[in-house]
């Protein structure tokens, strides 16, 4: 098919709408369940190829396909208009979201397989509105239909989160991750009308134009990149705004492997990628993305070996991940950071999913009561350890070219500090990754170290785990075959990045993640290093993993001690002062009233009396006028 | 006697008839203070219609006359019937009206 | 001092006396014959201003008619309540200061008016000059005038009617 890439986009857009909007008012047929998983997953599927096919179909000179309708009028021409832009980005984007939306929704059908009817079709309903919603966003072609989706898709993600409602902590879960990234969205939204009144214009290819023509470092340009970054820091968790990715847990785990994952999280960098024009004319704003972006990185990882339940390791690793994209993009370089969004979006979707394969067979998230798995789940152990690979950077694997070229990347942006944590981070990141393996699919639970709560390791209890059933192992095994076939086809052929890297590079950080790996095999497989000790060994930096680095309490103690605070205040001036304005109005109108009635003593002769007063002032009064 | 005296007279009696109105306490007695007070306004009319050379006050103080007479029968038997309803004949604790 | 001097201080006396007797009188009954006296005085002033038609009427209507009822509601009341009628004033000060405010007022205001004379008539006959207005130019009046009697006495008969 030689279809236009922008009207193939278009069904790729239009195909998740239609399903929710017919699963939204065909309540019937929402509430059926299956039938309404099978609709949206089809929707899903419709995406997927067109969204393929678009990439297909997009040229090598022709590179950009828009197409717009006008939405807003103002007196001269357009305020705004609604549409897609084909390019390069959001194309691969489009494939990315589409297929990790397919694989989870598919997923999805095994992972809730308990749930009532009702309750699945109202999942594969926020299902589609969240398709719709992240491509609307990845296909914007200007800040107005880019804002929308966000909001959307931060409406879904709420949703999404909070889908099992009646537990209180996941609701909880939901209001934080809302109002986390609300915070940011107000910054992103005082960027864009920032913008809009210095430039007059919303669309990114006439932004563009402008942005060619200006020097670095006009005025007001560096304001508007930081509201826009922290729009962009809310969703993509950059620190400090990244306490919700963690309790974000809640949700069902293929919520948590598409939207974060793969998808709304990397919503931020698309947006830094897409408008990196705009940053390049504030390189201050890039320093700082940059050095934020690696010290998320760092701290995530740090906080990651010190979690114990499965899914907030890979929380925390998606934060750190995101970190690292950022941190490229601070660099000046976003093509690495959007070459690492897409490897690392299909394998943390792949981990993601293979951990909740493993929390549906064991019932339980917690690693330190699972063990020796592999011999009952071997597929799920394969899949798990072919994705662990690649998020530590190992030769082969999907993400150890992009890793790599991050790190480059940084290097050459001549940022030596946020090389060196990303490097240190990337240490890390191997050996929690495989602390979890060795723990969840080796070795023996008992032999390791006993906490107050400890129970009965899972498989010892009688309890037999096995493999997931195919509805979930089909979409396993996909990605994790895409994760090994990207993987050997960058080993042979890859775009040339944009910066020379120094030759001790690709050893460095090969032997960066062997390390890792090497240190967790010793202190979680043979148990040569006491894990406790090489714990304590880390001295205050163990307490404060433990605690989180205290950001949860800096955030609510700003909370109670700010905006309580301030609301009491404001809520104390509106009961005393402003209704106290009018109540003693009102009251000064019945007392006058109360005074006034006595008038009316109900007695002819009084009243008589009062007229004669009054015939009195007149004659007075005439008599002066005369 | 020049037309003033006449107009003082029934300025006079006027304010006689408004101070027995204001004052009186039985109902009858407000009555009659205002017979005084329109006694005092024939007065008036007829020396101004006399000393204007006119019939126009005399015709008018005609009207004014039987039309007095029908305010003062009527005036009556509402004070007989509200009497025989509530009972009491002075002004003062007829305030069923009070605000 | 000539006849009509001294007869207009006669009314004025008679007039003004039995007017004050009729507002402080305490006993009702008195106040009522004192009244008769008074319309009676302003009969005489009205033969003193040529009207001699209105004294007749004012004679005949109001010392005869008005005061008649009058005294016929006195006797039907007092004997619904059944103790003499007795009349206290109130307010008194109140009453008589506003009531002097208004004379003194009236007072300024007529002081300020011009001074006409007193037309001749010779030998025009007021009461023939009275009739003949009275059925040509305003006839409507006058009929309306004896409905509004018809109406007057209906209303108070209904009014004062004997309780069912």
């Amino acid at each position: 098919m030689s279809a236009r890439p922008d009207s193939l986009v278009l069904v790729a857009l239009l195909a998740p709408a239609a399903v929710f909007v017919l699963l939204a008012v065909v309540a019937p047929l929402r509430r059926s369940g299956r039938l309404a998983a099978l609709i949206s997953i089809a929707g899903a599927l419709t995406a997927l190829g067109a969204a393929i096919l678009a990439w297909r179909n997009l040229g090598e000179d022709i590179d950009v396909f828009r197409h717009v309708w006008a939405w807003l009028p103002q007196h001269e021409g357009v305020l705004a208009t609604v549409g897609v832009l084909a390019d390069t980005y959001s194309v691969k984007m489009l494939v990315l979201v589409s297929l990790v939306a397919t694989l989870v929704q598919v997923y999805s059908l095994g992972y809730l397989s308990d749930e009532p009817p009702a309750a699945l079709g109202r999942y594969y309903m926020y299902q589609s509105l969240f398709a719709f919603s992240m491509m609307g966003l990845v296909l914007a072609p200007n800040f107005l239909q880019l804002f929308i989706c966000w909001e959307l898709v931060g409406l879904c993600s709420y949703l999404l989160i909070g889908f099992w409602y009646r537990k209180a902590s996941a609701a909880r879960a939901a209001v934080k991750a809302f109002w986390t990234t609300k915070a940011g969205d107000v910054g992103l939204l005082i960027g864009i009308v920032l913008l809009w009144r210095m430039t007059g214009t919303f669309d990114f290819a006439e932004l563009e134009v402008w942005a060619g023509s200006q020097q670095a470092g006009i005025a007001g340009i560096s304001l508007i990149a930081f509201c826009l970054y922290l729009g962009a820091a809310g969703k993509s968790a950059q620190f400090p705004l990244h306490i919700w990715l963690p309790d974000a847990m809640e949700g069902p785990t293929p919520v948590s492997a598409l939207i974060h994952a793969a998808t709304m999280v990397t919503a931020g960098v698309y947006l830094l990628t897409r408008t990196a024009f705009l940053f390049e004319l504030a390189p201050d704003v890039m320093t700082l993305v940059a050095w934020v972006g690696a010290g998320t990185a760092l701290m995530a990882a740090i906080l990651a070996c010190a979690q114990d339940d499965i899914k907030r390791v890979l929380a925390y690793s998606t934060v750190s991940q995101l970190g690292y994209k950022m941190a490229a993009i601070g660099a000046g370089f976003a093509n690495a950071g959007f070459l690492h969004l897409l490897t690392h979006g299909v394998f943390k979707a792949l981990l993601f999913l293979g951990a909740g394969a493993v929390i549906h067979a064991v019932h339980t998230n917690d690693i330190t009561r699972m063990g020796r798995l592999a011999k009952s789940m071997p597929q799920t152990a394969v899949v798990f350890i072919i994705g662990t690979l690649s998020l530590a950077g190992v030769p082969l694997f999907a993400g150890f070219l992009s890793k790599e070229e991050i790190l480059g990347a940084v290097l050459a942006g001549g940022l030596t500090v946020p090389f060196v944590m990303l490097a240190v981070a990337a240490f890390l990141t191997a050996f929690y990754m495989f602390r979890v393996v060795f723990l969840t699919f080796f070795g023996t639970a008992d032999a390791g170290p006993k906490g107050p709560a400890y129970e009965e390791p899972v498989h010892a209890r009688g309890h037999h785990p096995h493999d997931a059933p195919a509805v979930m192992t089909i979409p396993l095994w996909i990605l994790a075959l895409l994760s090994m076939a990207i993987g050997i086809l960058f080993m042979f052929h890859h775009e040339e990045p944009q910066f020379e890297s120094p030759v001790w590079l690709t050893p460095a950080a090969v032997g960066v993640g062997l390390a890792g790996i090497g240190l967790a095999w010793l202190t979680f497989q043979r148990r040569s290093i006491d894990g406790d000790r090489l714990a304590s060994a880390m001295g205050p930096l163990r307490t404060a993993a433990h605690a989180g680095f205290w950001i949860d309490d800096a955030f609510l103690f700003v909370y109670r001690s700010v905006l309580l605070v301030f609301s009491r205040t404001i809520g104390w001036i509106d009961r005393y002062v402003v209704d106290g304005i009018v109540n003693v109005m009102s009251a000064w109108t019945v007392m006058g009233g109360g005074r006034l009635r006595r008038m009316q003593t109900g007695r002819v002769q009084d009243y008589v009396f009062g007229v004669a007063v009054g015939v009195v002032a007149l004659l007075i009064w005439l008599g002066g006028v005369k | 006697m020049g037309l003033h005296a006449y107009l003082f007279l029934a300025a006079v009696v006027f304010s006689i008839g408004l101070f027995g109105v204001i004052t009186r306490r039985n109902t009858i007695g407000i009555l009659l203070g205002v017979e005084l007070m329109l006694n005092a306004v024939n007065i008036n009319l007829v020396a101004f219609s006399r000393f204007h050379g006119q019939t126009a006050g005399m015709i008018l103080t005609v009207f004014a006359i039987a039309i007095t007479v029908a305010e003062v029968a009527l005036g009556l038997a509402l004070v007989i019937l509200l009497f025989r309803t509530r009972r009491t004949a002075i002004a003062d604790q007829i305030d069923w009206l009070k605000g | 001092m000539t006849l009509e001097v001294f007869a207009f201080w006669a009314f004025a006396v008679v007039l003004v006396g039995s007017a004050l007797a009729v507002v402080l009188s305490k006993n009702l009954f008195h106040s009522v014959l004192w009244l008769a006296l008074a319309l009676t005085g302003t009969a005489g002033v009205f033969l003193l201003l040529d009207a001699e038609f209105l004294a007749a009427v004012q004679i005949l209507l109001y010392a005869g008619g008005v005061v008649t009822v009058v005294v016929f509601a006195i006797v039907v009341t007092e004997r619904l309540v059944g103790t003499r009628l007795s009349q206290t004033n109130r307010h008194v000060v109140r009453g008589a200061v506003f009531a002097g405010i208004v004379l003194t007022l009236i007072i300024t205001w007529i002081r300020r008016a011009p001074h006409p004379v007193r037309p001749d008539l010779g030998d025009a006959d007021v009461t023939r000059a009275i009739g003949s207005t009275l059925l040509t130019q305003h006839v409507l009046a006058f009929e309306l005038l004896a409905v509004l009697l018809l109406v007057a006495m209906i209303g108070a008969s209904y009014y004062a009617r004997p309780e069912e």
